[in-house]
């Protein structure tokens, strides 16, 4: 440590009696914070729906298809919390899947690809339609609201205009080694020595697993992931401390398309195939997940975890209520209520803030 | 003269142009045909409720809000009176009184919701039309309703004579009648003032919360009679009814010049707009080319239109920045 | 007779007592000026005036009345018209309703547009303004809206009118004008209250004068007559309320790190020369609007430079942007706009600190190109370093940044700097909004960095502040520099040499 303080600044600077100025509120319990909440909400609501319907623990036809869902939609959920952490949105999270998929699909097609390979493939596609969209954003200064609709508009007329021309029956038919099986591998099939995973965890969950961990490292341990969140804070700050912020917005977008990349995959293994319509359910999701886990749409705050839980709630809820008969379309109005109540959540946070002049807006 | 000149250089006036020129385009293409009475009337029998739409965001575009449950909010309404009428045997202009004003609630809780709890816009709505959705399903599951009076459907296909089909005047009216409301009475210019500047506004003694509430509630009842039409124009209802107005309620306003941030009532321009669209349908079937190419021109004439509007904006902040300093300049020099 | 009167009102901020006990009376037909340095509280005074804020103390009287303001609308029925320093027009809307928001005038439910442009008409001639009712506002030039709004102020029949630095951003022929317009509303017997930094507008148009300073009237409508120019800067700035001693330091003639020549900006700058060498703090001094921060941000690529040179380290170069600056030339910028750039209000005093760090600290993962971290027990110890060496008062370095006091704020603001290890440090009005005590603190600290070789360049208008930094004072006035001095550190000749360089030049024309 050699900062260019010499003791007597530092004398100076101390001021004995000052009080240490403590953040008003003091630190929240543990059974406020959001995650714990979420995670005895999720645990309960289980308990409850298996008590209700002994049905919802059997493992192959609800646990099995559950923890697949709510792998997939983690992912999507982490495609939006990208965005949102720089204060953004994506609106084309569940078109960019589809895109993705559609290169995937070409790859496979016409270019025969492996099942890995492929998915590389589509990963890249996605990385570079969020890049696009970010670049647009970046340096024309419009609000992301707008240019990731245009986005939207745009693919969900292109896509289908290449599947008509590639395809005869709007889907890619040609299937990779492996892709059949990966749908209902579960952690039974993978074992060391004598020991065996469950069966009621599917294998896909393992690429949610590992973009849990990537993404949480990055915003947590990274430069990156840190100049994202102070991008997200403050733009103008972040700009004068010498972060590089339109390449920042890149790069959020970039990661955005990338995990709807990884969503759209998927969604496609577990559904047996690549077609234009793939992500066409992914924005209701995509934003319930980050928001339920405490993630500000503001900007400037992500909750990796928080993201999962999130998604677990609602996917468990969607899954229960569908076992006691509610009708799966009418599942809508409960998600929708759902997700007005947790913004009122996400709303009294502000305020408490706002009380301890943390946020001004 | 002054005001003429002002006009020549307004977005609705490129659009009135390139409007024109794209329909005298159609026409030599269709060699004459689309000047037949009959193919006006299908033209304009479909852009009736595209206009209502449009016309729908642009009110909370206004207001500096938007919209998201524009498609549910019209087929919640729609299948409301489709289910009342045939199930319940509610006569026509009760049930279409009852859908209505269904929509007007729909949309001053939209407004409520926002005002009260201070979330933002797009979450509130987001969350409102997955329960509508939802409320939607419900109502028709997946049967489609069609079993209402006929009359009802002859003054959905009814044309003046023959060629101006009359639930497109009727959109016409609507439109009418919110141009003179945002431009001529005090709550549709306070309103326009929240989305123009809201510190100016409040400093003025006009309440933000009001305006918005007032323009969601617009946009709702907007969106009801956009669901009689339907429900007049279409076969039947179902669940798939709105599903598909979220996109075209932007491209309408943003093409036709609001501004996003607020403040701009672009009534002729949304409907220009929407004209437009209508054009690039017409073309796509004159040309018989697949439907998507619709959405994949329009999404990319919206890009191309918010993009283009940025840098003429920052075109002229940059020279008004530049112009004050230069005069203090010229003040040290005096 | 007095209109209006504010007696002792206080107004506390969380640990700043922004106004303390002032007292202001406006008369009829009279012109009456608000003076005081960025941070003695005017603002304040204005926002408690027109109703935004709500006086912790002290009372406001209306014709002797007490009234009480709930919002800027109340204070406005009331008869207080405001001219604010921000554009307060509707974008979309004609000048007559711009003029008549407030109550558009209507006949059967419509707004009745012949009223709108007759009425507007009547309140643009009685300030003797050709200007067009029907023209939609954003074809006006800015001089043309401030008049505008002045008609809109008068048009709920105000007999006060706050102008709030109307004359900040036009030109000297437009504030003949608007002064025309004062003298008029003057003689009708209204009475106008100026707020503004140029005194020689002062002298011209006004009759009393309020001063504060720190949050306290210390002249309380004295007359203008009775005063020279000297006094009331005196009054204004404030003699230094107690020498602080600070331990010789010499600046060597090493060659200079920091060298403007002949720089022209895009925001109007015209041959601006300074050199800063190591170890030495220039000060940059002017009224507010003079181009000091859009001067220093031009250098850090925020702007254009659009002739001239900059050299740093005797090398020619063009910065691209505060990364740039940083990195490559070791540049730093502390920002006069604390909350809004200097810190990031909702994270966490470590990372406000290690935010400009992140480059040296990272670790390779393993041995794949590309991927590194951030190890967090380096991070925490360098952070640690900093809140143990600038006293920064907190509970933990994860607490956010917006819970501190604003004293702890800029603390931080300035830490970052410190951590990037700069060597040249552009510090803007670093002590805006800080009481007594850590402002000395600041003094001591930026001395001490000084000696310790960096150099620095000190953008303040507060003139106790800079004469007891600077070495040199650059004075600027129109983004242009006027002059330079070496500080003798002697207040008296010190502040009347600056003084008489702001308002060289002006004295003359006119």
């Amino acid at each position: 440590m050699s900062a260019p303080v010499s003791e007597t600044a530092t004398a100076a600077l101390h001021e004995p009696d000052a009080p240490v100025e403590q953040p008003r509120g003091g630190r929240t319990p543990w059974w406020a914070n959001q995650r714990i909440g979420l995670l005895i909400l999720v645990v309960a609501l289980g308990a409850l729906f298996g008590i209700l319907r002994p049905a919802f623990f059997n493992q192959q036809l609800v646990v099995f298809p559950l923890l697949r869902d709510i792998a997939m939609f983690t992912v999507v959920g982490l495609a939006q919390m990208c965005v949102l952490s720089i204060g953004h949105m994506n609106l084309a999270v569940g078109r960019m899947a589809a895109f993705s998929m559609m290169i995937t699909g070409i790859s496979y097609d016409l270019w025969h690809f492996s099942l890995y390979a492929g998915l590389l493939v589509g990963l890249i596609a996605g990385t570079a339609i969020g890049a696009l969209a970010g670049w647009v954003i970046a340096r024309t200064g419009v609000n992301s609201f707008v240019v990731t609709l245009a986005l939207d508009f745009l693919l969900l007329g292109l896509i289908p205009l290449v599947y008509t021309g590639l395809t005869d029956n709007a889907a890619f038919v040609t299937k990779p080694e492996g892709m059949r099986e990966m749908r209902n591998y579960s952690l039974a099939d993978i074992c060391i020595g004598n020991v065996c995973g469950s069966p009621a965890v599917p294998q896909l969950a393992l690429f949610a697993v590992i973009a849990m961990v990537v993404v949480g490292w990055i915003y947590s341990r990274t430069k990156l992931g840190r100049e994202l969140l102070m991008t997200g804070t403050s733009v103008k700050a972040a700009e004068l401390s010498g972060i590089p912020t339109a390449r920042r917005v890149i790069t959020a977008h970039a990661m955005s398309g990338c995990l709807a990349a990884l969503a759209g995959f998927m969604l496609a293994v577990s559904t047996g195939s690549i077609k234009a319509t793939i992500g066409e359910e992914f924005m209701l999701p995509s934003f319930l997940g980050p928001i339920l886990g405490g993630t500000l749409l503001a900007g400037g705050f992500i909750s990796v975890w928080g993201t999962m839980l999130g998604t677990a709630l609602t996917s468990v809820i969607r899954k229960g209520l569908d076992l006691l008969g509610v009708g799966l379309e009418s599942l809508n109005i409960y998600l929708g209520l759902i997700l007005l109540v947790a913004l009122s959540t996400d709303r009294v946070r502000t305020v408490l803030s706002d009380r301890q002049g943390v946020r001004e807006r | 003269m002054k005001a003429t000149l002002r006009f020549a250089r307004t977005t609705e006036m490129t659009l009135l142009v390139i409007g024109v020129v794209f329909f005298v385009f159609l026409v030599i293409a269709s060699h004459g045909d689309l000047l037949e009475a009959n193919s006006l009337r299908v033209l304009l029998q479909f852009l009736a409720v595209p206009v209502l739409i449009g016309l729908a965001q642009m009110v909370v575009l206004a207001v500096g809000q938007l919209n998201l449950a524009v498609g549910a909010v019209g087929g919640f309404a729609a299948c409301a009176m489709g289910v009342l009428m045939a199930d319940h045997g509610v006569p026509v202009p009760l049930a279409l009184l009852i859908g209505f004003l269904l929509a007007s609630v729909a949309g001053l809780l939209n407004g409520l919701l926002v005002v009260l709890t201070r979330i933002n816009g797009f979450i509130v709505t987001l969350a409102t039309m997955t329960v509508l959705l939802g409320v939607q399903y419900r109502l028709v599951g997946t049967r489609t309703v069609d079993a209402y009076p006929q009359g009802l459907k002859s003054f959905g296909s009814y044309a003046v004579f023959g060629v101006l089909p009359l639930i497109f005047l009727v959109a016409l009216v609507v439109a009418g009648l919110l141009a003179v409301m945002l431009r001529r009475t005090v709550p549709g210019r306070q309103l326009l003032a929240s989305g123009g500047n809201p510190i100016a506004a409040r400093l003025s003694g006009i309440s933000n919360d009001r305006s918005v509430i007032i323009a969601h509630t617009l946009s709702g009842a907007i969106l009801g009679v956009a669901a009689i039409l339907t429900v007049a124009s279409s076969p039947g209802v179902n669940k798939s009814i709105g599903g598909d107005w979220l996109l075209p309620s932007f491209a309408a306003p943003i093409i036709g010049g609001a501004l996003l941030t607020g403040g701009s009532a672009v009534v002729l321009g949304t409907v220009l707009a929407a004209f437009i669209v209508r054009f690039v349908d017409t073309a796509r079937a004159e040309f018989s080319l697949e439907p998507s190419w619709v959405n994949f021109v329009v999404g990319t004439v919206v890009l191309g239109s918010v993009v283009l509007g940025q840098v003429r904006t920052r075109r002229q902040e940059r020279r008004t920045v530049v112009k004050a300093p230069d005069a203090a300049v010229a003040g040290g020099v005096s | 007779m007095t209109l209006f009167e504010a007696f002792e009102v206080d107004k506390l901020f969380p640990g700043v007592r922004a106004l303390d006990g002032v007292t202001l009376k406006l008369e009829a037909g009279s012109v009456h000026a608000l003076l005081g340095e960025n941070g003695a509280g005017k603002s304040t005074l204005i926002k408690v005036i027109t109703g935004l804020y709500k006086p912790d103390g002290g009372r406001l009287l209306l014709d002797g009345q007490e009234v009480h303001f709930g919002s800027p609308h109340e204070s406005a029925s009331a008869g207080i018209g405001v001219v604010h320093q921000e554009r307060n027009l509707i974008p979309g809307f004609t000048v007559g309703e711009n003029i008549l928001l407030q109550k558009l005038p209507t006949s059967r439910g419509l707004v009745d547009r012949g009223r709108v442009r007759s009425e507007a008409a009547r309140w643009l001639a009685e300030l003797d303004l050709d200007i067009d009712p029907d023209l939609p506002v954003t074809e006006l030039s800015v001089a043309q809206a401030q008049l505008v709004e002045i008609a809109k102020a008068l048009s709920v029949e105000s007999r006060v009118l706050l102008l709030d630095e109307p004359t900040a951003s036009i030109t000297p022929n437009e504030a003949e004008r608007l002064f025309r317009v004062v003298e008029k509303l003057k003689n009708d017997g209204r009475s106008v209250l100026f707020v503004s930094h140029k005194l020689e507008e002062v002298f011209q148009i006004c009759d009393t004068v309020t001063v504060l300073r720190d949050g306290s009237s210390v002249l309380e409508s004295g007359a203008l007559a009775d005063l020279t120019r000297d006094q009331v800067v005196d009054l204004m700035v404030g003699r230094v309320h107690e020498a602080l001693t600070l331990p010789p330091r010499t600046v060597g003639d090493a060659a200079p790190l920091l060298e403007l020549s002949g720089v022209g900006t895009a925001s109007g700058h015209a041959e601006v020369d300074l050199t800063v060498r190591p170890g030495e703090i220039v000060g940059l001094y002017g009224l507010v609007g003079a181009g000091r921060s859009e001067l220093a941000k031009a250098l850090l690529g925020l702007d254009r430079i659009t002739a001239g040179e900059v050299r740093v380290r005797g090398q020619a170069v063009r910065i691209r942007n505060v990364r740039d600056a940083l990195k490559n030339h070791k540049i730093g910028y502390v920002t006069e706009n604390r909350k809004e750039e200097g810190v990031f209000l909702e994270q966490s005093v470590a990372r406000n600190i290690a935010v400009t760090v992140w480059d040296r600290l990272l670790k390779r993962l393993g041995r794949i190109p590309g991927l590194s971290y951030v190890p967090k027990k380096t991070e925490s110890e360098l952070v640690a370093g900093y809140v143990e060496q600038l006293g920064i008062r907190i509970a933990s370095p994860e607490q956010l940044a917006g819970t501190l006091s604003g004293g702890n704020q800029q603390k931080v603001s300035l830490a970052k700097w410190l951590a990037a290890k700069t060597e040249i440090l552009i510090i803007d009005e670093p002590t805006v909004g800080i009481d007594v005590r850590t402002k000395d603190a600041f003094h001591t600290l930026i001395w001490d960095l000084a000696a310790n070789g960096l150099a620095i360049l000190l953008i303040t208008s507060d003139l106790p502040e800079m004469i007891t930094l600077a070495d040199r004072v650059v004075v600027m006035r129109d983004h242009r520099v006027r002059g330079e001095v070496t500080n003798t550190h002697d207040y008296d000749t010190m502040s009347q040499q600056v003084i008489r360089l702001i308002h060289a030049g002006t004295t003359a024309a006119a």
